[in-house]
């Protein structure tokens, strides 16, 4: 019974603080209030203490959140990989547990616990194509593959396929470097070097394939595959038609 | 067509819808290749190419194995194989023809013997050219471009800042001035302080935390290229090296033996970061001089 | 028309007797028996669209910079050979085709070699007096992995530029002269710039030539010896039983290379190659990119997964190191190919059988062959698999680690366990009678006296 009403006064205080920020939200069109702030920390104090502590000062089942900036919060939240099922296992995109205005205000409450890097804007559609390619050759590939379709690094981490993936998105993920991933930042690669980056991987979502269909971008491996299966295959049953079986 | 069976499909027990069949992927294989020639006249596309020569090419060859199954006679037969070795006639003439002129020959060892000297040091002579296919290895895989003072510069020849890379970052470097050496090519990591576990004699090695490494793999020479910042591994795509770098980069997983050679790193005045000096033992894959 | 023509070659070359001879020559025409057809076949389109592609493709080094179609790579520099490839696949009409039906067929022709080889070496084919025969063959293997090898290279992309480096690496491994090899091969230190024109050599002319050469000396060496059959009602070693060469033969032959051809051409349209344009083009002096997933073409890859699954040993002595990469880059091979060729001496030293046989064997009335045959193919099929171990670790979510632990334990234990299962099932169906893959139709069970079953074809 006493959970039960718990629950309910969290409910209410919940859409309560929704229905504010919301106004405020609508009222300011689009930057973080200290609405959003206070509306953060109530979700942040029921949806994320129990592994990061009451003040994002970490616990031994998650990292501090102090520092880590808007990015950050805004990467893991809005690819869904936060909430995390299994703080032992690499966090995996999934469909985000928030609205695009709770992750709003999640993300104004953890970047205002201390400076961190800010969600990049990049202008991605005037990048250099070429110059993104080689970057990405160079940087990226060896982990997410030619054709970012992802790979397998060490110890059951995954670089993931780059498909899903949207430019701001790329673009956090470059600057803050999440889990297993290297960071690069605006010293590393300055804004046209980004831009250049994530127009290249936007490119990659949906690449030139003038030869037919791509196999699954994986190599050798599906076109071995598909010489032996399809390419033999129709042969020995033309073999078979032509000659005798005795 | 005829109306009724031919000489041809009585003697091949064949009918007229038979003939017709063939008929039929001949008439599909001729407008192939015709829409073959539109498409290339058209400006080319390479699946309507792929599929129409794939209809061409293939209903020729229905065509024809029907003709052969269908069209022709039921053809079974048994023919004697003969012997293969050759009769005992046939191979005395042989060791006759071979006896017969043997003497001038076997009689004249000394010249068969200059012969075959004469020969054999020609043949050696003319194995020789083959040295100007390349140049003698000496020292060169024992060093590389490297050298003490050398700036580390980017992929686009950027000098590399002691702040140019974030904690947890990873960029691959090269001397500058001689980025197209072809041996020099380095990873530079930066980790958090105090993680790194220097070997002994190289404490000064990686200042604030920067530390450098080969990136040609030591096992067969691919770029080793993945980075993973959390458990601090220097991972190789091609077999699956694993390097510790926290560790000198000593190899923790895979079929390389030995660690990643480390470059000497100082910082200078201006904040850039420069080499000390060359790697101390030979860059990439084992050979048989390796000590 | 024809007969006119045919005297006025006669008159001047004379070959009445062998042209009937040869009109009325008899093949056996069981399916298998066409699997070598298969692959030469697959040869002549090379040939064919290779010539082609040999009009367009720049063998060479130099850097130019890219001013074609594709805009992700506008402006970039990289080598000529590889610029050619990328104009032969967006420029050139019909050029991208042709370049792929070429791949394909390279791919599609050694997979038909190895079928033809297990034919061959199931039924014991290669018994007196084909052993020669049987050595041509392996060559002719060879000869085509290498030159699948530098065909795949020439195009200078970042895939097959690090196979080039990994295959410098493993000359390097060769003890006392491996370096010498390696310097005068390549010319020079890696990356030397020469081996683009080399391979362009190798795979244009000096192989081709050789495996011409050697197919011709193959199918001479059948023609004159005949080709060899099942056995069945009526058939014996001194005869044989088929069709003639002409009409029927010839035509069914024909027919196959039609079939052949286009389904290498569905492939080159349908089925998207190795697109270069992906990996971007490889940068041996700065060497700095390699793309996750690396792995060379499926023919090579039994290599690929033995360097993978090799552990971290390497012998060192006296100031000297035998590399690691030479005992599965190096020995390995040899070794394979030592034995393939040696195999039909070999065996007839451990079955005391000498004789020359013109009748095949079926594979279950051969249970040590055939059960050493499958273990064979279980080994180096384990050896592939392991050669994607990262792509499969991550399609099944296991760790590349776990996973090439398992590989290397599999790749002792699976042959050994496939050997006895093998002869196991062998000797069973020699004994039954029953055939491999249909049920008994109407068998019988029967009792022995000593109280067992067994079963009885009708």
């Amino acid at each position: 019974m006493k959970a039960g009403l718990r629950a309910g006064a969290m409910a209410a205080v919940l859409l309560g603080s929704q229905a504010v920020a919301l106004v405020a939200a609508t009222a300011q069109g689009g930057r973080p209030t200290a609405g959003d702030v206070r509306a953060g920390r109530e979700l942040y104090q029921v949806a994320c203490s129990s592994c990061h502590g009451l003040e994002g000062e970490g616990t031994d089942q998650g990292p501090t959140l102090i520092g880590v900036g808007a990015a950050s919060a805004d990467f893991y939240l809005s690819t869904g990989r936060m909430p995390l099922d299994n703080p032992g296992e690499q966090a995996q995109r999934g469909k985000p547990a928030y609205s695009p205005l709770q992750i709003r205000q999640l993300v104004a409450y953890v970047s205002s616990l201390g400076p961190g890097p800010a969600i990049p804007t990049v202008d991605w559609e005037t990048g250099d194509l070429a110059e993104g390619n080689l970057l990405y050759a160079n940087n990226c590939a060896p982990c997410h593959s030619s054709a970012g379709a992802g790979g397998a690094l060490g110890h059951s981490t995954y670089a993931p396929s780059l498909g899903p993936a949207t430019p701001t998105q790329v673009a956090e993920a470059i600057r803050i470097g999440p889990g297993a991933m290297p960071r690069f930042g605006p010293e590393t690669f300055d804004e046209d070097q980004l831009a250049a980056i994530v127009r290249y991987v936007e490119y990659l979502d949906d690449p030139a394939d003038p030869g037919g269909h791509p196999l699954g971008r994986l190599g050798p491996i599906p076109e071995g595959f598909v010489a032996w299966v399809v390419g033999l295959g129709l042969l020995l049953v033309a073999c078979r038609w032509i000659g005798t079986r005795d | 067509m005829a109306a009724g069976p031919t000489d041809a499909d009585e003697q091949a027990g064949s009918t007229p819808g038979d003939e017709r069949a063939v008929a039929c992927f001949l008439v599909v294989a001729t407008m192939a290749a015709l829409g073959l020639a539109v498409v290339y006249i058209a400006g080319g596309q390479a699946q309507a190419e792929g599929l129409l020569l794939f209809v061409a090419l293939g209903s020729i060859g229905v065509g024809l194995v029907l003709w052969a199954k269908r069209l022709l006679p039921e053809q079974e037969v048994t023919d004697e194989r003969g012997s293969l070795p050759s009769g005992e006639e046939d191979l005395a003439a042989v060791d006759e023809a071979i006896d017969e002129h043997e003497v001038f020959f076997t009689q004249r060892r000394l010249l068969l013997g200059l012969l075959t000297a004469a020969g054999g040091a020609l043949g050696l002579a003319a194995l020789f050219p083959i040295r100007s296919l390349g140049p003698s290895p000496g020292r060169s895989l024992a060093t590389t471009a490297w050298s003490g003072g050398d700036r580390l510069v980017d992929e686009e020849g950027r000098p590399v800042r002691v702040d140019t890379l974030s904690v947890g970052g990873i960029l691959t470097v090269f001397p500058e001035g001689k980025e197209q050496a072809g041996d020099s090519q380095a990873v530079l990591i930066r980790v958090e302080d105090g993680l790194l576990r220097p070997r002994r004699g190289r404490e000064t090695w990686s200042p604030e935390g920067h530390v450098a490494y080969s990136k040609i793999c030591t096992h067969v020479g691919c770029p080793v290229g993945l980075y993973q910042q959390t458990t601090h591994e220097l991972l190789c795509p091609c077999h699956q090296s694993t390097f510790d770098v926290l560790d000198g980069a000593r190899p923790l997983f895979g079929p390389a033996t030995r660690s990643l050679p480390q470059l000497p790193l100082s910082i200078d005045p201006e904040g850039f970061l420069r080499a000390d000096g060359d790697f101390e033992e030979p860059v990439g894959p084992g050979y048989w001089n390796r000590a | 028309m024809i007969r006119p023509l045919i005297r006025w070659v006669d008159r001047r070359l004379g070959a009445s007797q062998f042209t009937r001879t040869a009109l009325n020559k008899v093949f056996p025409d069981h399916w298998s028996f066409m699997l070598g057809e298969v692959a030469m076949y697959c040869l002549v389109i090379l040939i064919l669209t290779g010539v082609y592609l040999t009009f367009f493709f720049v063998p060479a080094s130099e850097e130019v910079v890219y001013r074609g179609p594709y805009e992700p790579l506008q402006g970039v520099e990289m080598s000529a050979a590889y610029a050619s490839a990328l104009d032969i696949s967006f420029d050139v009409r019909a050029g991208l085709v042709m370049r792929q039906m070429h791949h394909w067929a390279a791919l599609v022709f050694i997979a038909a070699l190895v079928l033809h080889l297990c034919r061959v070496f199931f039924t014991g084919a290669f018994r007196r007096p084909r052993e020669i025969n049987w050595m041509v063959g392996v060559t002719l293997l060879v000869l085509s992995i290498a030159n699948g090898f530098f065909g795949y290279s020439l195009l200078d992309d970042l895939l097959s530029g690090t196979g080039v480096r990994v295959g410098y690496s493993i000359a390097l491994s060769i003890p006392v002269f491996g370096t010498w090899l390696a310097f005068l091969f390549f010319g020079g230190e890696f990356p030397a710039t020469e081996f683009i024109t080399r391979f362009f050599v190798l795979h244009v002319l000096l192989l081709p030539a050789l495996i011409v050469g050697l197919l011709t000396a193959h199918l001479a060496i059948l023609w004159r010896q005949k080709h060899t059959q099942f056995r069945g009602t009526g058939r014996s070693e001194t005869t044989i039983t088929g069709s003639r060469l002409w009409p029927s033969y010839m035509l069914k032959s024909v027919a196959l290379f039609f079939l052949v051809s286009a389904v290498l051409a569905g492939l080159a349209g349908l089925a998207q190659i190795n697109p270069i344009w992906l990996y971007g083009p490889y940068d041996p002096a700065k060497a700095a990119a390699a793309t996750a997933g690396s792995q060379p073409d499926w023919y090579v890859g039994w290599l690929d997964g033995a360097l993978r699954l090799m552990p971290g040993w390497e012998v060192r002595a006296f100031d000297h190191t035998i590399a690691n990469p030479f005992f599965p880059g190096v020995l390995l091979p040899g070794l394979t190919f030592a034995g393939l060729y040696l195999w039909p001496f070999l065996e007839r030293r451990f079955s005391r059988d000498g004789e020359a046989h013109n009748l095949l064997d079926r594979p279950r009335d051969r249970p040590v062959r055939t059960a050493i045959g499958a273990a064979a193919l279980a080994f180096y099929t384990i050896l592939f698999v392991a050669g994607g171990n990262d792509v499969l670790a991550a399609l099944v979510q296991i760790a590349p680690e776990t996973i090439t632990n398992i590989f290397r334990v599999g790749v002792i234990v699976v042959p050994l366990a496939v050997f006895f299962l093998t002869r196991a099932i062998c000797r069973s169906l020699a004994r039954s009678g029953m055939h491999p893959t249909e049920d008994p139709v109407g068998g019988r069970i029967e009792r022995t006296p000593e109280g067992g079953y067994h079963s009885v074809p009708s």
